[in-house]
């Protein structure tokens, strides 16, 4: 072996101390981030923070005004993370004196325009709206059949703040949703 | 006895215990893949000469693609098995059979190569010892020439140390691999920053990259070796099932294995030609790393025989990881119902897979008595060491990119980079542009291989043929289908192995990712 009890005559070079430095942060960093992984989640932590994560499709019932179109700025942020899909619904409740499928011009105006201005929210957060402009003769029979239609996993209710007189404070809306939906109600109501 | 039954996995026997920590996880890696890069290196120079550094970092892309591949699906799946497993999964019972029989080569040649390159490196004391060199023992024994009984002792008394070891349990053949591999990484390491800060001429790189560039069949045939030199990744994969949390653990020690291996690979191969003509280590077959530290100012008078020691301890955990892949792959295949139940007792004391570790270790002593046989053990047994890998790790990528396909909502906590979105069959899929490239590199270079090593082309396939007519027997007299797959719940299997790892992040986005799956499918009804 020619290198053999040769003596080598120490050399640096400008590039050979910047490898040196190169290789040793390299390696250092890499060893570093390798033994820090992130810490163990608790079963019940890791249920509670999918349970969540598993809302992949969340129902909005808007009726176009302020608390309602908080609702759905809500619904984006709860389905951001796992891109849920956002259902708007507006319910057009029909009086019993008419048939169901009865033309209200001006009321129909108005939900195109409340379900258009959701919309316009829901793809702010890059979220995929479907629109639902459903006929009932109550509202909240109207939402609870959007929601067992579309099987969504959510429904977020914004309310309105103040309420008055003898009815319960939820109001009617809100009392069918709690007591008929086929899913987890979240009810968002502004202070008074 | 229905199909179903027989081959779900068996439960209600004991089950590996789960002691691997962060950095034993990635010791098992780098004890199989550091010695490879101390091993490859002179062989590589003899080829690829002036451009050494240039097929080692081409090797190590497709190797870093590779390590990717098997980050992705040992993260996602955290199951003892490895590729095979993957393979099985992915592809049926036949393709998993086949990766795990190419692998099962390579891990009990890793035994019998590495322990006889680790007493080899041991040897370099003897004549400080004993006065004697251990060429001096060289004879014949009948029509077999050149044979040596003293190595070959040595040799099978280290595989004899290391099966007690592992028979022992996995805490304490970890362990071994923890404190040497911490001492050889510390060692490596400050070789490289020394001969970098005091030896490297970059003026002589530049000289043999213009005057010594190989020639094409030269350069080839060291691409195909210097894939050698990262073979061991697998080892990670196959302690998954005794590593603690290996969802969150695998991903991070398989990345840093795989860039630092690379780092150093790279980095000796740049060094070796920066410091001296790559024909001293061509010269030098056996310890190009320590041709290389005896070059270094101030640390070169020590540096012989501490390449030596070094390079003894690090083959020595080198072969280590062979007895424990190849029992860890075989009690897994057991399990299955690929080889037979009889393989997956474990040892009602030690908790470890008792009969898997006896019978591979004893076929790799078989191969060591073999090699031992020929004019040169070392090369017969390298000259097979490629061919395994690469067959294992092309079926690794195929399967890659069926189960992204097949299992798109299996949470992945780390996915291969380089995706394109597609929807199949009303899902979404990520298919991995990566995963298409490297299948095509690993398939080119089991090609190079098939080409270009004599005996690796004979003894490779006829291993796999041969293991087929066990297989064939084995389904056969089971009554299970040779080329057909059996059914697997694969999601039960997946929820006990998520549950058992502690990995109840994990266990909630699969619940969740199956429950929508589920109603997705309802609704398409």
């Amino acid at each position: 072996m020619e290198s053999k009890g040769k003596k080598m005559e120490p050399q640096v070079t400008f590039l050979g101390a910047a490898l040196a430095v190169l290789f040793t942060i390299s390696m250092g960093g890499l060893l570093w981030w390798m033994l820090h992984p992130p810490r163990q989640i608790q079963p019940a932590v890791a249920k509670a923070r999918y349970a969540v994560g598993a809302f992949k499709r969340i129902l909005v019932p808007t009726s176009g005004v302020p608390y309602s179109e908080k609702g759905i700025e809500l619904a984006c942020r709860l389905g951001t993370e796992q891109e849920a899909e956002i259902v708007l619904t507006y319910v057009l409740e029909i009086p019993r004196t008419l048939p169901l499928n009865a033309p209200i011009p001006e009321a129909e105006a108005q939900a195109d325009e409340a379900l258009k201005r959701g919309k316009e929210i829901v793809e702010l957060h890059h979220l995929v709206p479907i629109l639902k402009l459903e006929r009932a003769r109550e509202a909240g029979e109207g939402i609870v059949k959007v929601a067992k239609d579309n099987q969504v996993d959510v429904i977020v209710l914004g309310i309105r703040p103040n309420w008055r007189g003898t009815q319960n404070i939820w109001g009617k809306t809100t009392d069918t949703l709690l007591r008929k939906a086929p899913c987890e109600v979240v009810i968002d109501k502004l202070p008074e | 006895m229905t199909v179903e039954a027989k081959a779900a996995p068996r439960q209600g026997k004991s089950e590996l215990r789960r002691d691997v920590s962060v950095w034993g996880s990635y010791m098992w890696g780098f004890a199989d893949v550091g010695a490879d890069t101390y091993v490859a290196l002179g062989l590589v120079m003899a080829y690829a000469q002036g451009a050494t550094s240039l097929v080692f970092a081409l090797a190590g892309i497709v190797y870093i693609m590779i390590g990717l591949a098997y980050t992705e699906l040992a993260s996602a799946y955290p199951v003892a098995g490895g590729g095979s497993y993957f393979a099985l999964r992915g592809l049926g019972d036949f393709s998993g059979f086949v990766a795990g029989s190419a692998l099962l080569l390579d891990y009990t040649i890793d035994i019998a190569l590495f322990a006889t390159a680790s007493a080899g490196y041991i040897n370099f004391f003897m004549p400080y010892i004993i006065g004697r060199d251990i060429a001096s023992f060289v004879t014949n024994i009948g029509p077999f020439h050149n044979v040596n009984p003293v190595w070959c002792a040595e040799t099978l008394i280290l595989i004899g140390f290391l099966i007690w070891l592992n028979v022992r349990g996995i805490r304490e053949s970890s362990f071994v691999n923890e404190v040497i591999g911490a001492v050889v990484i510390a060692t490596e390491s400050a070789l490289v920053i020394l001969a970098f800060l005091f030896a490297w001429r970059p003026e002589l790189l530049a000289h043999q990259w213009n005057t010594q560039f190989p020639s094409l069949h030269n350069f080839m045939y060291g691409s195909s070796i210097a894939i050698i030199s990262f073979v061991g990744l697998e080892s990670i994969s196959e302690v998954a099932q005794e590593t603690r949390r290996p969802a969150t653990v695998i991903p991070r020690t398989s990345i840093t294995l795989i860039f630092t291996v690379f780092i150093f690979a790279v980095a000796f191969s740049t060094l070796g030609l920066g410091i001296l003509p790559w024909q001293e280590f061509a010269a030098n077959i056996d310890n190009p790393v320590a041709v290389l530290a005896e070059a270094i100012p101030f640390v070169g008078l020590i540096a012989g025989p501490f390449a030596a020691a070094l390079g003894a301890l690090i083959l020595f955990i080198s072969a280590n990881t062979g007895i424990v892949g190849s029992s860890r792959l075989t009690y897994y295949l057991s399990k299955f119902g690929i080889i037979s139940p009889w393989f997956d007792a474990v040892h009602p004391k030690y908790k470890t897979p008792i009969r898997t570790i006896l019978v591979f270790s004893g076929i790799g002593v078989f191969e060591t008595i073999l090699s031992f046989l020929t004019p040169s053990a070392m090369d017969t047994l390298a000259n097979m060491y490629a061919f395994g890998a690469t067959l294992g790790y092309t079926m690794v990528f195929i399967a890659l990119i069926k189960l992204r396909f097949s299992e798109p909502w299996t949470p992945r906590p780390y996915k291969m980079p380089l995706n394109i979105k597609l929807k199949y069959k009303g899902r979404k899929v990520l298919f991995p542009v990566l995963g298409v490239i490297g299948t095509l590199g690993v398939g080119t270079i089991l090609f190079m291989v098939v080409l270009t090593h004599s005996i690796g082309r004979i003894a490779g396939p006829a291993w796999v043929l041969l293991c087929f007519g066990y297989y064939a027997w084995y389904r056969k007299s089971r009554g299970l289908p040779i080329f057909k797959s059996i059914e697997h719940n694969w999601e039960k299997q997946q929820m006990d192995v998520l549950t058992s790892a502690e990995e109840f992040d994990l266990l909630e986005q699969y619940k969740i990712a199956l429950a929508e799956r589920d109603k997705k499918r309802t609704e398409l009804k």
